[in-house]
């Protein structure tokens, strides 16, 4: 018998007009950076917003928006913890603070699918969801989870970060998820690597987010943070990504 | 309450498998409940009710068995069950009833400590058996 939670997972997220993976197959480029800032920039521009952080064993979403960890409240769901008027996020977090979760695979997607089918995420009409590192369980799961999920992939131009994206690039394009823009993290003088890794994968629109040192002292504050170079740098891309302006997403290949 | 998501998994699964046939083919639905989730069945049986309100099957035809947990040490072997991991609290226990896999967060083996251990059986909410009406349109 198949698993009855898949049954409601797209019934959950009904009422959000579109859903934003932001991974890396590398650690440490900035993926949950670039998603609370993002958020906060289009929350700033009107819209609800929520943010999954479905990193298991490293959330820290909650340590960026300064949200302390508390159990979520019931309501023929469960809800996300409220962030700001109009950004609201779900981790694991709310359940296990900072403990650590050591998971095996399968109970990761088992943890995955739970939150996707009981989570109620109300008038929330973006979904930005905090990736783990790597290509494991989460970026299968919920590709086949949910089928219009849209991509922003995260790479810094070290030579390194490049050659490990490109290889999470060509595995979103065989599982057919399609990727909105390449996002340039921590970028100091030359965003030139990631631009061709864009390129070669074939992805239009590269985004450039300057290093900035600023950033650590705004964790933990909403403000600060969208006030951050990096911060305005996204909510830039967040205009031209078309996810703040038109009500009907913009085509992406 | 959330076993009311939970309750309307059931009901869409159900709803899912027995695609454009009869409903009056469903006959039972067989609702496992997992012991560590600690589901209220009383709340996720009145959810039931109130979802499907008679329609297009009624409530009736769902079974609910509970599975007792069990819980592995990768450690050093040792089986125990959940009246075994009394150490949790009560705030421990609702992050679990919300999210099952947080156990491994707050459980560890009751014979060495370890936090390597594999949950059995007894997880959370599935669907054992359909049952479908033998009659011709419903197989």
């Amino acid at each position: 018998m198949s698993d009855p939670r898949i049954a409601v997972v797209e019934k959950r997220l009904s009422g959000v007009r579109r859903i934003l993976a932001f991974s890396s197959a590398k650690g440490g480029v900035g993926k949950t950076m670039c998603t609370v800032s993002s958020a906060l920039a289009l929350a700033l521009g009107g819209r609800n917003v929520g943010i999954l952080d479905l990193d298991m064993q490293g959330a820290s979403a909650h340590l960026f928006l300064g949200v302390k960890p508390r159990l979520p409240e019931e309501k023929q769901g469960i809800l996300p913890l409220p962030v700001t008027e109009r950004v609201t996020l779900m981790s694991v977090a709310a359940f296990t603070g900072e403990r650590g979760l050591p998971l095996r695979g399968s109970e990761i997607s088992d943890a995955i699918l739970e939150l996707l089918a009981v989570t109620i995420w109300g008038p929330a009409e973006l979904l930005l969801i905090d990736m783990p590192p790597g290509m494991g369980e989460e970026t299968l799961d919920l590709s086949r989870l949910v089928p219009r999920l849209e991509s922003l992939v995260v790479s810094t131009p070290s030579a390194v970060s490049v050659t490990v994206v490109e290889r999470l690039l060509s595995l979103l394009k065989e599982l057919r998820v399609p990727v909105a823009a390449v996002i340039a993290n921590m970028v100091q003088e030359d965003s030139s690597p990631v631009r061709e890794l864009a390129r070669r994968a074939g992805v239009v629109r590269v985004v450039e987010v300057p290093q900035d040192p600023s950033v650590e002292a705004a964790i933990g504050s909403p403000d600060a943070l969208s006030a951050t170079m990096a911060g305005r740098s996204l909510a830039r891309a967040m205009l031209e990504l078309g996810y703040l302006g038109s009500e009907k997403p913009d085509r992406i290949r | 309450m959330h076993e009311w998501a939970l309750a309307d998994a059931v009901v869409e699964a159900a709803k899912a498998a027995l695609g454009d046939r009869d409903p009056a083919c469903l006959r039972g639905v067989t609702v496992l409940i997992g012991e560590l989730q600690a589901i209220d069945r009383e709340i996720f049986s009145f959810a039931l009710e109130t979802i499907l309100s008679g329609k297009p099957f009624p409530a009736s035809i769902f079974h609910l068995e509970t599975e007792k947990a069990s819980f592995r040490c990768e450690a050093c072997g040792t089986e125990w069950d959940l009246e075994e991991s009394r150490t949790i609290t009560e705030e421990q226990r609702e992050a679990i009833h919300f999210l099952p896999e947080s156990a491994r967060a707050f459980i560890r083996c009751p014979a060495c400590g370890s936090p390597d251990f594999r949950l059995q059986k007894g997880r959370g909410v599935s669907i054992r058996s359909l049952e479908v009406d033998a009659r011709e349109g419903c197989v």
